[in-house]
């Protein structure tokens, strides 16, 4: 939940602008090194690695809530990226499809049964600043808890499409290719979470809704 | 459990892992890959071209030549048109939409039902009495015809997909299945409705659901099994 709230701004306003704040130089970034690497310079991996871990790394965490099983499959996802070098497509889009190779993992990886998703006991971590007041520090984490609570009892179709639009900044069609349905169908199932959401948390989400 | 949740970023030592890794298994540039793509799928055609001419090459049987022609010119094209739906990825690594694959599955087979109909519109009737050993003769070919390009075709999309690769195995055995069919289309002496629809309809269905139930382990992407030094 390190997305929640950030540096003592409102919930609302750090939940609502976090799904818009990925930036385009970033996306930009790791398809100009990805295509490198496919085109043969082997140097450009280092940098589609640094450019994707950390943002696949935070959506890992936040499915499997286990740091450990986060990089295993972390390691695993840009493994397969670096095995279809080969077969890279000229222009093509890693985000998305790196989003979907992980998400693949992440779902293998439970159906494997080592342990349930959003199963955790720790506690969330709000995100807040440390320049925080302990009151905005506590008014923080317990939102922070009720919306991971909020988020556990959507239908997986529903928390999945809202998090991938909301907290991974991915648009609606991305998302809809990294969940292989439609775009009318993402925007229906974030819609629905996002009314769900906004049902048990009150007005803390207002201005959440939206998206490209 | 532990769940840092504060660390936003992979370890250092991760890092080190992945690009190690990735240099102890080296992979070819696209350029190469898509030399090697080319060859597998000229060869899995070549395979089918061969087994053509090992009974006899393409050849009319006494069939109106109108008709065999404008069926063969008609199931090339819809197997043309379900490999760009769905075999070609586009510009994405993710591949067309889901069902657009899923419409290949469904439509091809039914495409190719109808191009019989028409070649049969287009010339005069000609319809020559079948059994079974004719309609047997017919699936075994369009399998054996179809094993080549749906073998290159696995080969290309294989660990490709992390969405819905049991729709693209489909597709794939679909398209191979309209490859072999086109083959034995040239050969085979008949041309009845029933015949076109069990001898080699039913085979492209069957490559399909082939294709389904293999690219679950073929087309998916899995966990790759890493070896012991690249384990955390």
């Amino acid at each position: 939940m390190a997305w929640l709230i950030v540096a003592g701004a409102p919930a609302r306003d750090a939940f609502a602008s976090r799904g818009r704040s990925v930036g385009v130089a970033e996306r930009a970034e790791v398809d100009v090194a990805m295509e490198r690497y496919a085109a043969g310079d082997d140097a450009a991996y280092a940098k589609v690695y640094d450019t994707l871990a950390p943002r696949l790394f935070g959506y890992l965490v936040r499915q499997t809530r286990e740091t450990a099983r986060a990089e295993d499959i972390l390691q695993q996802t840009l493994l397969q990226i670096h095995r279809a070098r080969s077969s890279f497509i000229p222009g093509a889009e890693v985000m998305p499809w790196a989003f979907a190779i992980a998400r693949r993992l992440v779902v293998d990886s439970v159906r494997r049964g080592r342990r349930e998703l959003l199963s955790s006991d720790g506690e969330p971590d709000p995100g807040v600043s440390k320049d925080a007041g302990a009151d905005e520090i506590a008014q923080a984490r317990q939102l922070a808890r009720r919306l991971e609570l909020a988020l556990s009892k959507l239908p997986p179709a529903q928390r999945v499409a809202f998090e991938l639009v909301k907290n991974e900044g991915l648009s609606m069609a991305e998302a809809a290719q990294v969940l292989g349905t439609t775009v009318a169908a993402v925007k229906l199932r974030a819609h629905r979470a996002y009314e769900a959401l906004r049902h048990a948390l009150g007005e803390g989400i207002d201005g959440v809704e939206g998206g490209r | 459990m532990s769940t840092p949740q504060s660390q936003v970023s992979p370890s250092a030592e991760l890092r080190a892992r992945v690009l190690a890794a990735a240099r102890a298994e080296p992979v070819a540039p696209r350029a190469v890959g898509a030399l090697r793509s080319a060859l597998a799928i000229t060869g899995g055609v070549a395979v089918s071209a061969a087994i053509l001419m090992s009974i006899g090459g393409p050849g009319g049987y006494g069939r109106p030549s109108g008709y065999y022609v404008t069926l063969a010119v008609l199931w090339l094209g819809v197997g043309v048109a379900g490999a760009w739906a769905g075999v070609v990825r586009g510009r994405s690594m993710l591949g067309r939409a889901v069902s657009l694959r899923a419409l290949v599955v469904v439509l091809v087979p039914v495409a190719l039902v109808l191009t019989a109909l028409v070649a049969g519109l287009a010339v005069p009737p000609y319809v020559k009495a079948t059994g079974m050993h004719e309609h047997l003769r017919c699936v075994m070919f369009t399998v054996l015809m179809a094993a080549g390009p749906l073998a290159a075709l696995l080969f290309v999309r294989r660990g490709s997909d992390p969405v819905a690769p049991r729709i693209t195995g489909a597709a794939l055995g679909t398209v191979a299945g309209a490859i072999g069919g086109l083959g034995i289309e040239l050969r085979c002496s008949h041309a009845g409705l029933f015949h076109v629809f069990v001898g080699h309809i039913v085979p492209v269905v069957a490559l399909a659901l082939f294709g389904a139930l293999v690219a679950g382990r073929v087309v998916a992407v899995r966990a790759a099994a890493l070896a012991p030094r690249w384990r955390g």
